[in-house]
């Protein structure tokens, strides 16, 4: 058993597993986010797991191709990663949008997803990346593709005492490029007005071949946008063409009025995000060799 | 909440506190180690910088780290910064560029300095207002400020 407590300290995996087994706790690990909220009174303090010195959930690999980030990764950690650079520049790109320095070397890419915020930054590139997120319960895993995860606003499909271990998703290849845009209300410590991602591959004839758009604070979720996708396969990359990606996205999102912004105003910069984020990504897969 | 007992290093001294794990860092500084120089100035809210500490190294808002977590971890406070009561460079770049108004900034404002100037020595302005970006002065005296960190910079490579 273990020692009767409300606040439980592991430093492995198997450690955590089996305080998650019997406690049931809820999980900390940055504290950006439920700090705020415990203060104001938004979240009861109850049994608290911090898995801040988990260090074997703090990674950035590659295995056969598969790029897998541990949960416990910072924001930091994906900004400074060369590789996530390389790779994903996406992904660091969002990293880099999130907060301060301060908050970048605390949060954490498992805390931003089981935050489950519409305006969760790391989620649109990791939804063009086609990204899984490994979970982890009693010792047994099981992946979903996370644009299954998220089930509403600060909603996921994490059950009772089940844990994010990492996020996984295929290294691209070929001629690719993707981009991330956010609208804040300043540049500094913004949370998004709407944000924007985009992944596009193109095939030998110059035409898209694959073409994956998500947004974020413009619906209950960070979501895909399957009208913008179909619309830009198999089309020729151009400027018309993204501008009209950004107004199929239309049909996908469904944006609220809330203090940052209003519903009127996201749907109108959706669009102009959507075809920013086609733009720079489309120059990025240029730039590459076919 | 039931009490832990936290093991960690505050300015280089080895220190043990008993207290509930769910205080924050900034909490347990000021209050039970009365080292006043973290300053809670957006009600922990993680939005202005001004209980900023190192953190193993790192600049991290003090606000935003539960005391329970520190266990094993090493924190440097404005405190511990100045040498034998001879001011640090940063400080005295900021003292000879009147980066100061209220002050209450300031602490924050220096260590998220040192941790810039740690990893870049040479910052350029962009990289300045990058590293500093979570650090608010409502004196608005930014200008100066980003001049001290410049001045700090060259105070720093000519060993001064």
């Amino acid at each position: 058993m273990l020692e009767n407590s409300d606040f439980y300290r592991p430093n492995t995996k198997e450690e955590l597993t089996e305080i998650l087994r019997q406690t049931r706790g809820k999980i900390v690990a940055g504290c950006t986010d439920v700090l705020p909220r415990i203060r104001r009174g938004q979240a009861p303090v109850g049994c608290l797991v911090d898995i801040s010195h988990v260090n074997d959930l703090r990674f950035i690999r590659e295995e056969n191709g598969q790029i897998q980030i541990g949960a416990l990764t910072t924001h930091a950690d994906l900004v400074a990663s060369q590789f996530i650079q390389a790779a994903a520049p996406g992904l660091a790109q969002a990293a880099a949008s999130i907060g301060s320095p301060q908050t970048r070397n605390r949060g954490t890419l498992g805390g931003n997803l089981a935050n489950a915020s519409p305006a969760a930054d790391t989620a649109p590139p990791l939804l063009v990346l086609d990204a899984g997120v490994m979970l982890n319960k009693d010792g047994k895993q099981r992946s979903v593709p996370l644009q299954d995860f998220f089930r509403g606003p600060g909603q996921t499909v994490l059950t009772s005492g089940e844990y994010i271990e990492h996020v996984f998703f295929n290294r691209p290849t070929g001629q690719w490029g993707m981009a991330f845009f956010k609208l804040g209300k300043r540049n500094g410590m913004a949370i998004s007005v709407v944000s924007a991602a985009a992944f596009l591959a193109l095939g030998p004839d110059g035409r898209i071949k694959t073409a994956r758009v998500a947004l974020g604070s413009a619906a209950p979720i960070p979501l895909r946008s399957r009208s913008a996708e179909e619309f830009l396969t198999g089309k020729t990359p151009n400027t018309e063409a993204f501008r009209e990606a950004g107004q199929a996205v239309l049909q996908d999102i469904s944006p609220i009025d809330d203090v940052r912004s209003t519903a009127e105003y996201r749907r109108h910069a959706a669009g102009i995000a959507v075809e920013r984020v086609l733009k720079m990504a489309w120059q990025q897969a240029a730039r590459r060799k076919a | 909440m039931t009490k832990v007992q936290v093991n960690m290093s505050v300015n280089g001294l080895p220190t043990s506190i008993v207290t509930e794990p769910s205080r924050t860092l900034l909490e347990v500084l000021r209050e039970d180690l009365h080292l006043t120089g973290a300053k809670d100035a957006c009600g922990g809210e993680g939005e202005c910088g001004a209980c900023t500490v190192l953190l193993n190294g790192d600049p991290v808002n003090s606000c935003m780290v539960m005391i329970g977590q520190m266990e094993g971890c090493a924190v440097e406070t404005i405190e511990g910064f100045s040498n034998e009561n001879r001011p640090d460079p940063i400080q005295t770049a900021f003292i000879e560029e009147g980066a100061i108004q209220c002050g209450y900034c300031t602490p924050g404002m220096v260590l998220a300095s040192k941790a810039l100037l740690d990893q870049n020595p040479n910052p350029d302005d962009e990289r300045i207002r990058t590293a500093l970006a979570g650090n608010l002065c409502r004196c608005t005296g930014y200008t100066k400020i980003i001049a001290a960190v410049h001045r700090a910079a060259g105070d720093l490579k000519n060993g001064n």
